[in-house]
């Protein structure tokens, strides 16, 4: 306002009379344009809905005259989606868009001196058609906890993995204004959709124009402004009211759906409706905001007297009305009539200063200042754009912006996590609505209403649990699942995009109220149907989220496996069932589709036999996980998360794969003619194995490690089974082929979650005593993959270590390993313990620690030279230490056999007795173990070895047994506790598993009647 | 859904038609059940009351005729073609599902979220 007494009125004037005129001009070339526009809309393929529009428009073409911009949405998704593009550690991304081909529209806005804004919007369409779009997404670091580990032998703790699991905030902005015009419905009610969506809202517009006065010759003209548009109207005065039936549902439409993004956006993540008068929503009462009502009843007045105050009650409503009716979204709904009368108001301030209200230039001239007008949304985006994608601003053709940069900006970043501080800033009698109406408003029977309710609730609900839980008890879920069947994309997008927030975060009974509405197969529903990237995106990020429940994870399974495998994973994997030949095979591409999608289906394929068998069986999925794991070795991408996945899967897949899959029982070893390696049922032959004797193990090694020689091509006595035809599905898992990948990827992957599951799905692979693992064990080392193992055993990650541990473990159940192993791991494996109390550097975790003892136990049975590699390697003092001080009993006890055991070679004694041990060193501290408990075990897990701690870090079979358990005698609700991702549970957890038989678990299991579950 | 025999229940129930596929001899319907009054029903992960012995879609196969005519794991099949499925054996509702002579099915199913909703939409 206090622009307005600088202003003088005749300059104004001669301004508008300049606007206007040029406005006409536009308008023909507009005219014009629209044409183009709606063409090119057609060939964008656009939903059907808009299309039709489009042509209804054409037929009528007077009505848009003075409609100058549309957004256009089908560039809009698929950049929208490119953008989103997983930043894993980027807090927030701004990138801007261009939409070419759609027009901007320079606005100014002329006070005059009665006190009217107004404001001239013009459109140089043909010069300078630029629609910018700032879209911000921010990509949070979220955790999703992933329980992966299931399959690996140890029983790793399921850790939680802050997956970057993309909670994703859109923010979409669009410079253009619309004017459009908005078909009245007869009564202001709600014109059935097609016909005139908008008419419900526009006699209360036009109530607010009406004050306008003279500007507007009719109400209904008004209607087609937006928000501030009443400063548009001096440029409809010619254009008469009756026109405006015709056209609207056109352009409003098509705009409100396009922009209904825009809610998100920036400051003004309020919900535009918010700000509707209450009888606009006759329909749903429960839209009304009592507060506003009063508001509007003064300001429904007409010809009030113009004044400051009238200006800043009049823009109020008017602000905030566009938006729910996909009238631009005018970010910060500044708009130009609304700086004058909040110019004070400290948020706007700086904006509203740049942009004099029309007249006011700072000297500027008052084409000039149309300009500034026209970019006076600008602004913002040019801040956007140079604040974070500098690169985009020279692109970007408003330079007038620039100088309103700063406080917008940091506006924009304060809004956007408080939505209730701009309502507050902004006035405070205006409030955002409550969540019950947001989620009322899902349900309005405008679908712009809806989709901008649903992009708001995802607003509202990233990363605030609180609110989310709120959503879930106001039953706003339901209603969101049910919109992810509408046919009109902008809807059932912002459903997705809020669904996947919701399900984002610990809170499980999200989840669940998700599955609990059919909002899997709804998902899963979308995906057949939709080919737009975003939304797909949207979709499996949703799944990925729900995936990391456990009770849903065999819901997913039911609904989605196969559909997710040959809508993402195949397709992006570039495998293809019948490869052409003439066409090279095509690379994996490391989307972000491709990456929630195999983060989905790696965290179900933890869930034990049944969920393995599925994926296993399910038609294409190990074959494509595999191509895409080549071509990543082959393209040197080994680093990313999709890579990871695809690991994990692979890894969680192989886990006892010698007992679950079909015809296993076929390839099982007869133990007696074992050629190197024997199980633990075994364990006495495995001395007269010794074919290989120990002493041959240095030669051995350097024939591995260095020359590749001739032994090295027979594989020595194993003869792999020839194949006739191909491998395909799931016996690719086990073929001593996938050896190489798996090494592949020890070696170059820099990932420690690449490299523990790498490591794991040797060890899987290894364990078992069927005909398949014995040639995994022998082929790794053929593929000289011993010395790759012990290398990282050097690594710093913790869960590496454990995982190669075990791996090892596994692998010297081949005699010749074990000798290998025994003579070139030693050092490695005992520098990773640690010295008594006192820590090595690398504080590894009880769970490491233990699979190290046991590993070390391992080579160490039957095997007095291995035993005497140990005592080399001076670990005799680091065992005895943690034997008697380690704090923990598993630590203890696995010291303590590995103790037992060197003692028990009595030509070894010697040497020990001369280094100053003694028998009492050897001896089990407390409760002894007897020894023979340790051949006691039958060794049927998956590994042969009789450890009493095979429970506690080499195999979770227990785990799963259990689960499985409880799956069908429950409603599917596991082990919850068990599978918490909490580290701080881990103690526990071993210890309970410890203490728990498994064998008998597993045959309780078995035992149970199962349910009767025909096939129809 | 659990009803006492002898009362009359009162459910809220879908309809849902499923065009059975032909495969071969075979009519597909693409959908398991599991239940009956001759199984134990406190295997029976879909429901919370361990005493409903009625009949319960355990797997849909995706993109099979029942899923195609949105039956959903879980659903509760109340009738087929016009039969009573709530007191039933296993077996005699597996051969309700799959006359030979019958194209076409309808059921009547309920499912928890159906229940849900509307008890939700009578209570506002």
């Amino acid at each position: 306002m206090d622009d307005y007494d600088v202003r003088s009125a005749a300059s104004i004037l001669a301004s508008v009379k300049e606007q206007e005129a040029r406005f006409e001009r536009l308008t023909r070339a507009l005219e014009e344009e629209r044409r183009n526009v709606s063409l090119q809309l057609e060939r964008a393929n656009q939903p059907s809905d808009r299309l039709s529009l489009c042509n209804t428009t054409g037929s009528q073409p007077l009505a848009w005259q003075q409609i100058v911009m549309q957004e256009q949405s089908p560039s809009n998704q698929t950049s929208i989606a490119m953008m989103q593009e997983p930043q894993e550690l980027v807090e927030e991304t701004v990138t801007i868009e261009e939409d070419p081909g759609t027009p901007t529209s320079h606005v100014s806005v002329v006070t005059s001196e009665d006190g009217t804004t107004r404001r001239t919007e013009t459109k140089d369409v043909p010069t300078n058609m630029k629609v910018t779009k700032v879209v911000k997404t921010i990509t949070r670091r979220t955790y999703v906890p992933v329980t992966v580990s299931e399959t690996l032998l140890e029983s790793k703790p399921t850790t939680p993995t802050p997956d970057p699991d993309p909670v994703t905030k859109m923010v979409k902005t669009v410079t253009t204004r619309t004017v459009r015009q908005i078909p009245i419905g007869p009564d202001g009610l709600p014109v059935p959709e097609g016909s005139s969506p908008l008419g419900s809202y526009t006699d209360s517009m036009d109530r607010r124009f009406m004050k306008n006065g003279d500007r507007y010759i009719t109400p209904q003209a008004s209607s087609t402004l937006n928000r501030s548009y009443n400063s548009y109207n001096d440029s409809y005065i010619d254009s008469p009211d009756a026109q405006f039936r015709p056209y609207p549902i056109h352009d409003g439409f098509t705009d409100m759906s396009d922009h209904y993004g825009s809610l998100s956006r920036g400051v003004n993540y309020r919900p535009r409706y918010a700000y509707v008068p209450a009888n606009n929503y006759r329909p749903e009462n429960s839209y009304t905001l009592p507060i506003r009502k009063d508001d509007y009843a003064h300001m429904a007045q007409p010809q009030l007297p113009i004044g400051s105050n009238v200006e800043l009650n009049r823009s109020q409503p008017e602000r905030f009305q566009p938006e729910p009716y996909g009238l631009e979204d005018d970010r910060r709904s500044l708009g130009p009539d609304e700086e004058e009368a909040y110019g004070l108001e400290p948020d706007y301030s700086t904006a509203n200063r740049r942009t004099p209200g029309g007249g006011v230039d700072r000297g500027r001239p008052s084409r000039d200042r149309s300009r500034r007008r026209g970019g006076y949304d600008d602004p913002i985006e040019a801040e956007l754009i140079e604040e974070r994608h500098p690169y985009l601003h020279s692109v970007y053709t408003a330079p007038l912006a620039q100088p309103e940069r700063g406080s917008m900006a940091s506006l924009d970043r304060m809004g956007r996590r408080s939505p209730s501080v701009d309502s507050i800033r902004k006035d405070p009698r205006w409030r955002d609505p409550d969540l019950p109406e947001v989620i009322a408003m899902l349900g309005h029977p405008i679908d712009p209403v809806k989709s901008n309710a649903a992009a708001y609730l995802q607003h509202l609900c990233y990363e605030n649990d609180k609110i989310k839980k709120d959503v879930r008890h106001l039953k706003g879920i339901p209603i969101l699942v049910g919109l992810l069947d509408h046919p009109k994309s902008e809807v059932h997008r912002k459903a997705c995009g809020a669904l996947r927030n919701i399900s984002y975060g610990k809170d499980n009974d999200n989840k669940v109220a998700i599955k609990n509405c059919d909002g899997i197969p709804a998902l899963i529903r979308l995906l057949r149907k939709t080919n737009d990237m975003e939304v797909r995106e949207l979709i499996t990020g949703t799944l990925w989220n729900l995936s990391s429940f456990e009770p849903l994870k065999m819901v997913i399974i039911n609904h989605g496996l196969q559909t997710l495998t040959n809508e993402v994973i195949i397709p992006h994997s570039g495998w293809e069932h019948e490869p052409n030949e003439d066409s090279k095979p095509r690379d994996a591409e490391w989307t972000t589709v491709f990456k929630n999608t195999s983060g989905c289906l790696r965290n179900v394929s933890s869930d034990g036999a049944e969920a393995r068998r599925r994926l296993r069986e399910c038609d294409g999925l190990v074959d494509a996980l595999l191509h895409a794991l080549q071509s990543a070795v082959g393209k040197k991408e080994m680093d990313n998360k999709s890579v990871e996945n695809c690991v994990c899967i692979m890894r969680n897949l192989s886990y006892h794969v010698h007992k679950e899959v079909p015809g296993a029982e076929r390839f099982q070893e007869p133990s007696a003619n074992q050629n190197s390696g024997t199980g633990g049922t075994q364990k006495k032959k495995k001395d007269d194995a010794g074919c290989f004797g120990g002493k041959k193990a240095k030669e051995e090694w350097f024939n591995q490690g260095r020359k590749n020689g001739e032994i090295d091509k027979n594989y020595d006595t194993l003869d792999l089974p020839k194949r006739t035809e191909p491998t395909k599905g799931f016996e690719l898992l086990y073929q001593p082929e996938v050896v190489r990948l798996y090494l592949s990827l020890l070696t170059e992957s820099q990932n420690y979650n690449t490299l523990e599951a790498a490591a794991g799905a040797l060890q899987n692979l290894s364990a078992g005593q069927w005909i398949w693992s014995t040639y995994i064990r022998a082929t790794v080392r053929k593929e000289k993959g011993l010395p790759v193992l012990v290398e990282l055993l050097r690594s710093d990650s913790d869960k590496v270590v454990r995982a190669v541990a075990i791996a090892l473990r596994n692998l010297s159940i081949d005699r010749r390993n074990k000798d290998l192993i025994g003579s070139y791991a030693m050092r490695d494996l005992v520098s990773n313990l640690p010295s008594g109390q006192q820590r090595p550097a690398k504080n590894l975790e009880e769970d490491t620690v233990v699979a190290i003892l046991n590993t070390i136990h391992e080579i160490v049975t039957d095997s007095s030279e291995n035993a005497r590699s140990l005592i080399q390697a001076q670990a005799v003092e680091k065992l005895v230490a943690i034997n008697k001080t380690s704090q923990s009993s598993r630590e203890t006890k696995a010291a303590s056999h590995v103790l037992q055991t060197v003692w028990s070679y009595k030509e070894l004694r010697n040497t020990l007795h001369k280094e100053g041990w003694n028998k009492s060193h050897f001896q089990p501290l407390a409760a002894a173990v007897p020894k023979g408990s340790k051949g006691g075990k039958p060794g049927y897990d998956d590994s042969t070895l009789p450890l009493m701690e095979r429970n506690q870090d080499a195999y979770s079979t227990i785990d799963h047994r259990n689960k499985e358990c409880k799956y069908k005698n429950e409603d599917g609700r596991g082990d919850l506790t068990e599978r918490e991702p909490l580290k701080s549970d881990t103690s526990r957890k071993n210890y309970i598993r410890n203490n728990r038989p498994s064998v008998n678990l597993v045959e309780a299991c078995d035992t149970k009647p199962q349910p009767v579950d025909s096939w129809v | 859904m659990a009803h006492i025999p002898g009362q009359p229940v009162t459910a809220v129930v879908q309809r849902i038609e499923i065009h059975k596929l032909r495969h071969g001899e075979n009519l597909i319907l693409g959908f398991s059940i599991g239940g009956g009054i001759d199984q134990d029903p406190g295997q029976n992960p879909y429901t919370e009351d361990k005493t409903d012995k009625g009949i319960y879609v355990t797997r849909v196969t995706e993109g099979g005729p029942a899923e195609v005519a949105g039956l959903l794991v879980g659903d509760k099949i109340m009738q087929v073609n016009g039969w009573d499925m709530t007191m039933v054996t296993h077996d005699q509702a597996r051969k309700r599902l799959t006359k030979k002579n019958e194209d076409i099915v309808r059921l009547l199913v309920t499912r928890k979220s159906l229940q849900d909703v509307v008890r939700q939409s009578m209570l506002q």
